[in-house]
């Protein structure tokens, strides 16, 4: 290995002559990608972000060059998105943690000290077996779809503790909708390319939501592909990517989403437009009374015209396929899961369930022992549980709890009655700055696993994570350096003596698993042996069976009976306040990569800070200017943000906002993190209400009411537009020309 | 230019699908990632010295609540009449055989009369020497030159991806296949919803040159600000959008 | 004497001799500063002038004999630079390389025990670089040797000598040629090869 870092020197000076240049060997010794000029690439798997997609990593002279898209790869074929791109950023990020760290100074003070990887093991195997219950253990990470879930989900069940899954902006209420309408515990595929209608609903499935560079390929070929162009109508409370996107954005007021889109399915029974099967089974037989929905009954309530409202029911019923999704903040209310219920029944309507451009149901993954059980929303019993000291043992790998959780909650707070955390995390997070002992795991350049992508291409498939370069701190020794989190995991279960009843290294385990699927002896990978199916399956990144897909629930549940609820909001300001997640940073997890940092918002164009989206209308009148700084307080907060301080953001006034909305990308606020995240913008989750969902208890992140005040402070805001002067047209000459027809 | 065109064997250019665009930024980085472009800091932003070579740009249209917002990505045009190259003392940006508008990096004196007289913006000046962290220079591209302070540099399309496919085909007695990943820039791989497409305008058979062929004849291609003349390499094809009847073409 | 009438005096000796030790002083000045400058342009253009051993080659860590082992042993170029047909860097051979001959072969010679020293601590021999080309020059190794060798139809490893020298008969490995642009556009004339400024430039 001493050639690549050496042999990589010689070519990103560019004054001064560089030392040491000539380690470069010959090929005959070192791996031929160590040989200067020659690259490799390699399939592995992109965990930036929790879409599974398909990527390949060029590999020079032992260092990772560039990530690019996978073009086998059933979920992106070969596409990528702004997060995968920067994967080498965090392998080689300078804030690295490069060995196991132990907390010197008070908790949170970032004060640490190495120690060795044995002592490291000891002092967690210690912790736990000091437990007096066993159950007195808590891990929490993110949903994990792949073997080192599995390993994860086995070491609770056996220790016998409790295993969390957190995500900062909960999908709960869509997977439970899904379940509901679909009966399925996968997220169905929605096959946007053979649609030729789109009603979404509050996602803003081309940019952040689920798997958006699958999306993005469909949206691709939705608009010009070999069918007739689609047509895309979006409704949404803000002015989305997604939204600029649709031929017509419908402005709703936050939460009514479900009452219109029952009002739609109204105008479509009404009519006889739709499925009659799919509306007796939803009416229930026609004892659900759906004449309250209609639109003149709804109309002011849901702030969209009842003839808007018919019209859209119209082009929804009559174009060939027709597609309505919903998720993002139409899911994120007291009512969402309601609005989930009533957005995903209209599929059945038109009839676009389980059929080409429809809702396609994924099969489940040919590998039976990948978790996919979910416990969201228990955040306020384990708080209550911690402050009342029934925690013994906090473990985290991959979740930031402290950061994104709502302020209310007094997550962090209690935290400090937790007598022991440990985090597994190659940098720091909120939560890692909190733990006691980090472990440091690899990079997922450097590391193995299986996953199971959710959501699936609408057949069986399985991603192969292969390690790509060396673990770069390999060269600190066995001591020292990172570990991956599976088999640190295991390592810790060797410790306990805990028998999780798999293979003892987690490379057999995932041979196991690859053995299963050389056993099916079908799709993608076949091979006479099984480690020509092994090779091959690393080779293509994967193994899919294009002909093993999903069944189909040919007539939908009726709906639930109280369906069509109202939101509430909890505040004390007049602005609804909608975060989202950003384009680059998406929820804070990949916030300290400087290419992110850089990345303008597709609407915004602003990088680096935190901004608040408000109407230019609305900003006009409160006197509110690009760059002011201003305060967004909600009457809520934590025992680190007090209720009157709120959250300082740059305005960015915009003429697409609702008046009544403004919208805070997330991302920034870290209080631990490397150098390009620490200390930057603020977060907006730690002032929302702790509000949820009714009936599945879900966080309802877009249920709060802020005010917005001036400091009287301002900043210039980092953004792309107008960086470069205007393009200089002559007159009748236009820079986007747009015309009417299709050629 | 006229006869230089005849005589070239390859005229490499882009073509982009503005109904396809949805903004994502995916292709901003992917440059970034390949082409060692240095961090764009918050000062840069602010300073309007960012270095994008290629950038979406948005465009608002219309008042809420009937507002549109329209995404176009920008790159270097490589004009066959190219605005940029005339006015370099130096004759350090220049028109190659293959259609390629190049900057030589070592003949560069950083004048910035090409950044001035480009109409798309689409140059850009170091005015700092590039700076990463030492562990994340593990990640620049040996096939780039690292551009020094005082250089002006700008999109290539790629030139390093072409010159070793070019180079391999030859050694291995092969030829250049349109439509080769290996070929394509770094943008146009990225891409999730295909807006990008890269090849050879010269053959006949390329994606790129039957898709301008057909397009430019009655259909959505344009080339932009196509009332100077410059004569670009990249065809834009015209955001589909029914409810622009009433106006032919909508200024963004 | 008329007023303004200029009528030099005849300088004293004293004068004269002064004027001419300040004269050859001058003189050995510029012929200095001559020297210098046409020792540091010579350089810019092409190779160091042949003084003071300036042109020779650097001194390395293990001085290795290439008469020894091309002109004695007749090894081949490509034995050792293994890399050289495929890639753009020739490469120098691993310390491994040396040792499969040099675990038996040369005993007692004292830059071979340094050799073995260095194998035994697992360590890479911390070379001099010779040739070096700008940073913002793309050389390709395996772009030349294929066109010399299937141009005259010789093997790979004489196609080394025409930007290399005769390195075989060289006992500390010295630069032969310029190497600078122009030498590198001159050959690619000769040559018919690409003169685009892309072809090295990018």
């Amino acid at each position: 290995m001493a050639g690549g870092g050496a042999g990589a020197a010689v070519l990103f000076q560019a004054c001064g002559v560089p030392e040491h240049e000539l380690f470069v060997e010959s090929s005959n010794e070192i791996p031929e990608d160590l040989v200067s000029g020659l690259d490799n690439w390699y399939a592995t798997i992109c965990r930036q972000c929790s879409s599974t997609e398909g990527i390949v990593v060029r590999v020079m002279e032992g260092r990772a060059k560039k990530i690019e898209g996978n073009v086998d790869f059933p979920i992106n074929e070969g596409a990528h998105s702004v997060r995968c791109d920067a994967g080498v950023q965090a392998l080689y990020h300078p804030d690295r943690i490069a060995a196991p760290l132990v907390r010197v100074g008070e908790r949170g003070s970032g004060r640490w000290e190495e120690i060795s990887w044995t002592d490291a093991m000891e002092r967690v195997a210690l912790q736990l077996r000091n437990l007096s219950n066993a159950n007195r253990a808590v891990m929490v990470t993110p949903p994990m779809r792949s073997y080192s879930g599995l390993v994860a989900d086995r070491f609770m069940a056996r220790f016998g503790g409790q295993y969390l899954r957190y995500e900062p902006l909960e999908t709960t209420n869509v997977r439970r909708a899904v379940k509901q309408v679909f009966g399925q515990d996968r997220m169905p595929d929605f096959d946007l390319g053979n649609s030729s209608f789109v009603l979404s609903f509050g996602a803003d499935f081309l940019n952040t939501w689920m798997s958006p560079v699958r999306y993005g390929r469909g949206y691709g070929r939705f608009r010009q592909g070999d069918r007739e162009r689609g047509t895309m109508i979006h409704v949404d409370s803000r002015f989305s990517m997604t939204g600029a996107n649709a031929d017509e954005i419908v402005f709703i007021k936050p939460g009514q989403e479900g009452i219109l889109a029952l009002s739609i399915a109204s105008v479509i029974i009404d009519e006889g437009l739709g499925n009659a099967s799919a509306v007796s089974a939803l009416t229930n037989g026609g004892r659900i009374d759906m004449s309250r929905f209609a639109p003149d009954r709804v109309a002011s309530a849901v702030g969209v015209d009842a003839a808007r409202i018919r019209d859209i029911a119209h082009q929804f019923a009559e174009h060939g396929t027709a597609l309505a999704i919903g998720g993002g903040s139409a899911a994120a209310h007291t009512n969402g899961y309601f609005n989930m219920v009533a957005i995903y029944s209209l599929n059945y309507l038109v009839g676009s369930v389980g059929r080409e451009g429809g809702v396609n149901f994924n099969p489940a993954s040919p590998l039976k022992d990948i978790p996919t059980g979910a416990s969201f929303s228990q955040w306020r019993q384990l708080v209550t549980r911690m402050r009342s000291r029934e925690v013994g043992v906090l473990m985290v790998k991959g979740a930031d709890p402290m950061y994104a959780l709502p302020g209310s909650i007094g997550f962090r707070e209690a935290s400090f009655d937790v007598p022991f955390i440990f985090s597994f995390s190659n940098s720091l997070d909120d939560t890692t700055a909190m733990a006691d002992l980090v472990l440091p795991e690899h990079n997922y350049l450097e590391d193995w696993d299986i996953v199971d992508p959710d959501p699936g291409p609408g057949y069986q498939s399985v991603g192969f994570q292969q390690p790509v370069v060396r673990p770069f701190f390999e060269s600190r020794g066995q001591h020292l350096g990172t570990k991956g989190f599976a088999d640190a995991l295991m390592g810790i279960a060797g410790e306990l003596e805990l028998d999780l009843g798999l293979p003892s290294t987690f490379r057999e385990l995932l041979q196991d698993g690859a053995r299963t699927l050389f056993n099916l002896n079908r799709g993608s990978v076949r091979a006479s042996d099984f480690r020509a199916f092994w090779n091959g399956a690393l080779q293509r990144g994967g193994w899919w069976d294009t002909g093993a897909r999903g069944g189909n629930r040919p007539t939908p549940p009726a709906l639930p009976a109280n369906v069509g609820q109202a939101p509430s909001f909890d505040g004390n300001g007049t602005f609804n306040l909608i975060p989202f997640a950003s384009t680059s940073l998406m929820e804070g997890q990949t916030a300290d990569l400087p290419w992110l940092q850089a990345t303008p918002d597709p609407v915004s164009t602003a990088t680096w800070r935190t901004w608040v989206e408000i109407n230019i209308k609305v900003a006009d009148d409160m006197d509110i200017r690009e760059g002011d700084v201003v305060r967004i307080t909600s009457g809520f907060g934590g025992p680190d943000v007090e209720p009157g301080e709120g959250v300082l953001a740059l305005a960015y006034p915009h003429p697409g906002v609702p008046p009544d909305v403004v919208c805070v990308p997330l991302g920034q606020g870290r209080r631990g993190s490397g150098r390009y995240a620490k200390g930057r913008g603020g977060n907006i989750m730690s002032i929302l209400s702790p509000g949820a969902d009714r009936e599945t208890g879900a966080l309802a992140w877009a249920s709060t009411r802020v005010r917005i005040e001036k400091t009287g402070d301002w900043v210039r805001l980092p953004k792309a537009e107008n960086t470069n002067p205007d393009l200089a047209t002559d007159e009748g000459q236009h820079i986007v020309k747009i015309t009417p027809k299709d050629s | 230019m006229a006869e230089l065109k005849q005589t070239q064997q390859r005229q490499w250019g882009m073509v982009i699908d503005l109904d396809k665009c949805t903004g994502c930024q995916a292709c901003v980085v992917a440059c970034q990632s390949e082409n060692n472009i240095p961090i764009n800091e918050e000062a840069h932003y602010n300073q309007r010295r960012a270095i994008q070579w290629i950038r979406v740009e948005r465009y608002w249209e219309g008042e809420f609540p009937d507002i549109k917002a329209r995404f176009m990505p920008v790159l270097c045009q490589h004009c066959d009449n190219a605005p940029c190259e005339p006015v370099c003392p130096v004759y350090a940006t220049y028109h190659n055989t293959e259609g390629l508008n190049v900057q030589v990096y070592n003949r560069c004196v950083g004048t910035r009369f090409c950044a001035n007289n480009c109409p798309y913006h689409a140059r850009f000046f170091n005015f700092w020497e590039p700076a990463w962290p030492n562990s994340l220079k593990n990640q620049l591209n040996p096939d780039v030159t690292v551009r020094s302070r005082g250089i002006m540099e700008k999109c290539t399309f790629c030139v390093q991806r072409i010159a070793r496919v070019k180079r391999k085909a030859k050694n291995e007695g092969e030829t250049v296949n349109d439509g080769d990943r290996a070929l394509s820039p770094a943008c146009v791989n990225a891409c999730p919803t295909e807006t990008l497409f890269f090849g050879d305008f010269k053959d006949p058979n390329s994606t790129v040159a039957k898709m301008k062929d057909k397009e430019t004849h009655g259909g959505r291609g344009y080339h932009l600000l196509e009332e100077i003349g410059t004569d670009t390499n990249v065809v834009y094809l015209k955001k589909v959008d029914k409810h622009a009847e009433a106006k032919e073409e909508v200024h963004a | 004497m008329l007023p303004g009438d200029f009528q030099p005096s005849r300088p004293t000796n004293k004068q004269l001799i002064k004027w001419g030790i300040l004269s050859l002083v001058s003189l050995f000045f510029v012929a200095v500063v001559v020297g210098v400058l046409m020792f540091v342009i010579s350089a810019w253009l092409g190779k160091p002038l042949s003084v003071f051993g300036y042109d020779e080659g650097p001194d390395q860590p293990i001085a290795f004999p290439h008469t020894r082992h091309v002109q004695e042993l007749g090894l081949d170029c490509t034995f050792c630079h293994r890399n050289v047909e495929t890639g753009a860097a020739a490469t120098i051979p691993p310390v491994g390389l040396c040792m499969t001959c040099h675990a038996v072969a040369g005993d007692g010679l004292a830059e071979v025990e340094k050799l073995r020293e260095v194998a035994a601590a697992g360590e890479a021999i911390d070379w001099v670089r010779v040739h070096r080309v700008p940073d913002f020059v793309r050389f390709n190794h395996s772009a030349h040797i294929i066109f010399f060798s299937e141009q005259d139809n010789i093997l790979s490893s004489e196609v080394c000598a025409v930007c290399h020298g005769d390195v075989g008969s060289m006992v500390k490995v010295e630069q032969a040629r310029y190497l600078k642009m122009a030498d590198c556009v001159n050959c690619h004339r000769d040559n018919n090869a690409p003169t685009d400024c892309v072809t090295c430039h990018y």
